[in-house]
């Protein structure tokens, strides 16, 4: 086995060669840990980042995918889409339309994307169907029908829906497909959430709106339900332009690990993700302090959602409990703008984990893997969509078998390095928002040439 | 080449460089959306059973489309079907027979379907016990719909062919070089066909199709392509 040092040395991120550590634990300084202590420097939002061009992906993805998506836009111009989803800000899809239909338009693409409103009540009947839709216990009233079917029948009727193609996201607004007209128009259902085990009565309440339409699109092949209609298999993405993800400059990647008090000259292992029970942070503090017994590592978790949740504030007790007094554990508690933040920390991780129990997709790991990091992650939801066991990043099923991993890949540089390239390759392949862009151009010609083949 | 049936056009006693294909080659591409079929699997037995059923499609996706897919992985990994057998069901030894299917050697989504029910089949019979054992993960059928898409490189000369290859995306080179087979039902590929047919380059041809996609990344390939083409043109 190389020497902690020279292995710690290897990897990428990890610059600091006139550092001189013993294998053995190596405890933070007084001073970083002081300055952990200090209140965070980014306490306000910052301005939203400028709009992306097509153009801009060519230096990430080449020239020649960039003119695919030109070419595959070419039958669809003058052609109009209509995109509606319940929330113009926040939340993974709303993000994901503000990337996707500028894109589009400017692909000639005529992209609209309305909002549809409703009332509190509303909104806390979608709330529960979607919490249902994902497995948990609902009992379905014909009051919480009554609201739903109220509100979409308003909707109807506010929007006009003269456009080519009509995509509806998540059940919120699915039985606006009563507005379909007998056209040549094309409905599309986009579900993001996972209905791979619904509550059979809220599920069979949406299914005969989600019949009526032309495809539905899910996340996940296990997502998918056995519908009358052509199922298609669009992935999560995440934009390498975007501030969580784009290139930045080491110096930054430093400036950060000085706030915290991270030493980036001994192995750095990352969970970024809010304090959940899903994501299983206690149980990675577990694996970590298994893995450290024999390799010299720090463990950072950042993560948000502690001060505003009262379920995040418990778990951030539970975390620290776990963590006690040990200095080589840095927890952050940080909140949803700090973008920059968590890709500097990301790009200065020697390994990043994501030991989730259950998971949507799991978009963090794109994100550890787009940085070319060699990641660990819980076997759940998506993950294994991303993570091919030894060849893109390890899947773990327990604590001890995380704990194995991080071991095995601080000892093993060369092989940790392959993993991440691959992982890399992988999101460049299937991952990134160009690829969306695709699929969306590709199901759009489809259905307009008549549907699958 | 022993699996080309057409004859080469081109005289060969022009220089490579010099010499003017019979037709120009028009570098293609193809973009693949990905359908979720009807077919599900958990046990090797439904395996077998949705194997026999699916859409020739999802064959394709599985075997074909998985390495365009997965092009950056040099080693281990074949297709999809070989994966779920050795992580989902902890069965090494269908896993490697499974694996060692070369698309290659089919040119017709038929005839591999068969090979892949004939392992499973047989390895069934083997372990019986195996067939109803649930897996770890249950394996989803899809299928690709295809959309081709012309490419802005076009070769009136080898010279061109090789600054072709150097600029297309790696999809590009999935499509001439390993999905062909099935449009061509020829053992061999759209480049090596070309530079037979068109260029003459008889050898060259030849050395092309030898590459071995299984240990190469795509890109590993196009480098390969480019250093035969290169030689070609000396």
């Amino acid at each position: 086995m190389e020497p902690i040092e020279q292995q710690v040395h290897s990897e990428s991120t990890v610059t600091d060669a006139s550092s001189d550590h013993s294998a053995a634990s190596t405890p933070a300084t007084r001073e970083g840990l002081e300055r952990r202590r200090k209140p965070r420097t980014w306490e306000t939002p910052p301005a939203p980042a400028p709009p992306t061009h097509l153009d801009d992906y060519k230096s990430i993805v080449g020239e020649g995918e960039i003119d695919e998506l030109k070419f595959l836009a070419r039958e669809l111009k003058g052609k109009k889409v209509k995109m509606v989803n319940s929330t113009a800000v926040g939340g993974g899809v709303a993000e994901m339309l503000n990337q996707l239909v500028p894109l589009l338009r400017e692909l000639e693409v005529q992209t609209h994307w309305d909002v549809i409103t409703g009332g509190n009540d509303f909104f806390e009947v979608t709330k529960a169907f979607h919490n249902a839709l994902q497995g948990s216990d609902y009992n379905l009233t014909q009051h919480a029908r009554d609201i739903f079917l109220m509100h979409n029948e308003q909707n109807r009727n506010r929007i006009e829906f003269s456009e080519d193609f009509i995509v509806i996201h998540d059940p919120q607004p699915a039985a606006l497909i009563r507005a379909r007209k007998e056209s040549n128009q094309r409905w599309i259902w986009r579900c993001h959430i996972d209905l791979s085990n619904p509550n059979p009565e809220v599920w069979g309440f949406l299914r005969p709106f989600v019949e009526k339409y032309d495809a539905a699109i899910f996340s996940s092949q296990s997502f998918a339900r056995q519908l009358p209609i052509p199922q298609y298999l669009f992935y999560p993405c995440i934009d390498p332009l975007s501030e969580k993800n784009k290139d930045i400059e080491d110096s930054f990647v430093q400036h950060v690990c000085d706030e915290f008090g991270i030493d980036r000259s001994r192995p750095i292992v990352t969970q970024v993700s809010r304090f959940d029970r899903a994501k299983d942070p206690v149980g990675v503090v577990q694996a970590f302090k298994q893995a450290r017994k024999y390799v010299d590592c720090q463990l950072v978790m950042a993560g948000g959602g502690a001060s505003d949740d009262p379920e995040g504030a418990a778990v951030l007790k539970e975390v620290k409990e776990a963590v006690g007094e040990d200095p080589d554990i840095i927890l952050l508690d940080l909140p949803p703008w700090c973008a920059l933040e968590i890709n500097a920390l990301q790009r200065a991780s020697t390994i990043i984990v994501q030991k989730s129990i259950r998971e949507g997709f799991g978009l963090t790991v794109t994100e550890a893997l787009w940085k070319g990091k060699p990641t660990i992650a819980g076997a759940v939801g998506g993950i294994p969509n991303q993570i091919i066991h030894k060849l893109t990043g390890a899947l773990v099923h327990s604590v001890d078998g995380c704990a194995y991993q991080i071991r095995y890949l601080l000892t093993h540089p060369d092989f940790a390095r392959q993993l991440g390239q691959n992982g890399h390759e992988h999101v460049k392949e299937n991952f990134l928002m160009s690829t969306n862009v695709r699929r969306w151009l590709l199901l759009l010609r489809i259905l307009l040439a008549g549907g699958a083949q | 080449m022993t699996t080309a049936t057409a004859t080469a056009t081109v005289s060969p006693l022009t220089s490579p460089l010099t010499r003017t294909p019979a037709k120009p080659f028009y570098f293609n591409t193809s973009a693949h959306l990905l359908r979720i079929t009807r077919q599900k699997a958990s046990t090797l037995s439904e395996f077998l059973d949705a194997l026999r059923e699916c859409p020739e499609g999802s064959i394709f996706q599985h075997s074909f489309r998985t390495l365009q897919e997965h092009h950056f992985i040099r080693e281990g990994f074949s297709n999809d079907f070989a994966h779920w057998a050795v992580s989902a069901c902890n069965e090494p030894s269908l896993a490697e027979e499974l694996a060692s299917v070369d698309v290659r050697e089919f040119t017709s989504v038929a005839q591999l379907r068969e090979r892949f029910v004939q392992i499973v089949e047989d390895f069934l019979k083997r372990s019986p016990a195996a067939a109803t054992r649930a897996a770890k993960e249950t394996f989803y059928f899809c299928a690709s719909d295809t959309v081709v898409i012309p490419t802005s490189f076009v070769a009136h000369s080898l010279r061109e062919f090789a600054e072709g290859m150097r600029g297309v995306t790696v999809h590009c080179i999935h499509h001439h070089f390993i999905e062909a087979r099935l449009r061509l039902k020829l053992m061999s590929n759209d480049f090596s066909q070309w530079l037979y047919e068109d260029m003459g380059l008889t050898e060259a041809a030849r050395q092309l199709n030898r590459i071995d996609i299984y240990t190469m990344t795509l890109e590993d390939v196009r480098n390969q392509i480019i250093k035969i083409v290169e030689r070609a043109l000396i």
